[in-house]
């Protein structure tokens, strides 16, 4: 039996790197029994990244559990605990964005949970339609990359409203090969996983072969500056973040399992994303 | 030359067209269409949700098979609001460019490698 202890989980680079030492610890373990305490805060999105991490155990046939004393209600609510031997709560604050676990197929299943997560949702903050379709736009874009280049079984998802805040914060985790890993793989280069990273968020830069590409995450950068939010990518040793106060980038000690990216946008945000540039009727 | 209108809600059988499988589909059925030397009018008509994934497929690729001209000769949209026209102009925009040179990737991989 092993226990670990993640400490005050936020959208930070230091959470990250908790998350990463948990996994670099267990990912040679098979039928073991792991548990793992949340102490203090643990940011609802991040159940996408834990989730992540716990799946790769459970696919070791090791037992695991959590337990959670501060971020109980909110992990029953958004559904997580449910896939790990809890009962699931009502969401009587309307506040969780559901944790699901989709396959790489789950087309339908994924437009079904955007459209009843995001779009129709009444209790949603108030957001422009403007906003609210560039939102699910982004949300789409990172899925669908996801599914296309990482080579994932599963992909991860969770988000969580932030009302008094004014912010939503939503996570997309998979456990692929890491971009650095697929850019390479491709190219048959050499790039750290901070270069692979820069590389895939410029416009038109894609791995695909025969195909255009490489606008979705450009796309999601250029968003996530006008609505002045932020967006950070995990990714095998690397850490990328954007937001209105520059850009970071760190290493980590030991690899992330996969891919997450997660974003944070701002719900007051009165843009309207489409009049910067003339409409022309010219497109082909 | 004849005119057909494609409706991409009916090919692909749902509003939330993200998938670049369900883009396929769509490039398919317009390559049929410019062989037969049909004009084709794309209706984008109950779409919701359009990914760039998707139009990368859907249309981007008719550059790689066809010049400019042509595609411009048989190619026209419909029902389509202006947001997702810019994404559309800025996919196909994009397809031009990697289509011109698709080793420009590689170059970019290679002066990263140089810089290091």
């Amino acid at each position: 039996m092993s226990a670990e202890t993640l400490c005050e989980i936020e959208n930070s680079y230091y959470s990250y790197q908790q998350l990463i030492n948990l996994y670099a610890n267990h990912k040679e373990e098979w039928f073991g029994d792991i548990d793992v305490n949340l102490y203090g805060w643990f940011s609802a999105n991040s159940s996408s990244v834990l989730g992540a991490i716990l799946t790769k155990f459970q696919n070791n046939l090791n037992t695991v559990r959590i337990f959670a004393e501060k971020s109980e209600s909110i992990l029953k609510r958004n559904g997580f605990l449910s896939h790990f031997g809890h009962s699931k709560a009502i969401d009587y604050n309307h506040t969780a964005i559901a944790y699901q676990v989709l396959s790489t197929e789950d087309d339908r299943y994924f437009n079904n949970y955007v459209f009843k997560e995001f779009i129709s949702r009444p209790d949603l903050p108030v957001m422009t339609d403007a906003l609210k379709r560039k939102l699910a736009e982004s949300i789409y874009e990172i899925f669908i990359n996801a599914k296309m280049h990482s080579q994932t079984e599963k992909i991860f998802v969770c988000g969580q409203f932030f009302p008094k805040k004014h912010k939503i914060i939503f996570t997309i985790t998979d456990i692929g090969i890491g971009i650095k890993n697929v850019v390479n793989n491709r190219f048959g280069s050499n790039l750290s996983a901070i270069q692979a990273i820069e590389w895939a968020i410029q416009d038109k830069h894609t791995t695909k072969k025969d195909v255009s590409g490489g606008i979705g995450l450009a796309l999601l950068h250029e968003f996530i500056k006008l609505n002045r939010g932020t967006v950070q990518i995990v990714s095998n040793e690397g850490f990328w973040e954007l937001s209105h106060t520059g850009k970071v980038v760190r290493s980590f000690t030991n690899e992330f399992p996969g891919t997450m990216v997660n974003i944070s946008v701002c719900t007051n945000d009165a843009n309207q994303y489409m009049l910067s540039k003339e409409v022309t009727d010219d497109i082909f | 030359m004849d005119t057909i209108k494609l409706s991409i809600f009916s090919i692909v059988g749902d509003s939330f067209c993200v998938a670049a499988e369900d883009g396929e589909k769509v490039f398919k059925q317009i390559r049929m269409g410019i062989e037969k030397n049909k004009k084709i009018t794309l209706s984008f008509q109950n779409v919701e949700m359009l990914t760039t994934a998707f139009l990368n497929t859907a249309i981007g690729k008719l550059y790689g098979e066809y010049d400019e001209k042509t595609v411009k000769k048989h190619m026209s949209v419909e029902d389509m609001d202006s947001s997702d026209k810019l994404r559309l102009k800025r996919v196909i925009d994009t397809a031009k460019v990697y289509y011109a040179n698709p080793n420009q990737l590689e170059d970019s991989i290679k002066t990263i490698m140089e810089e290091d």
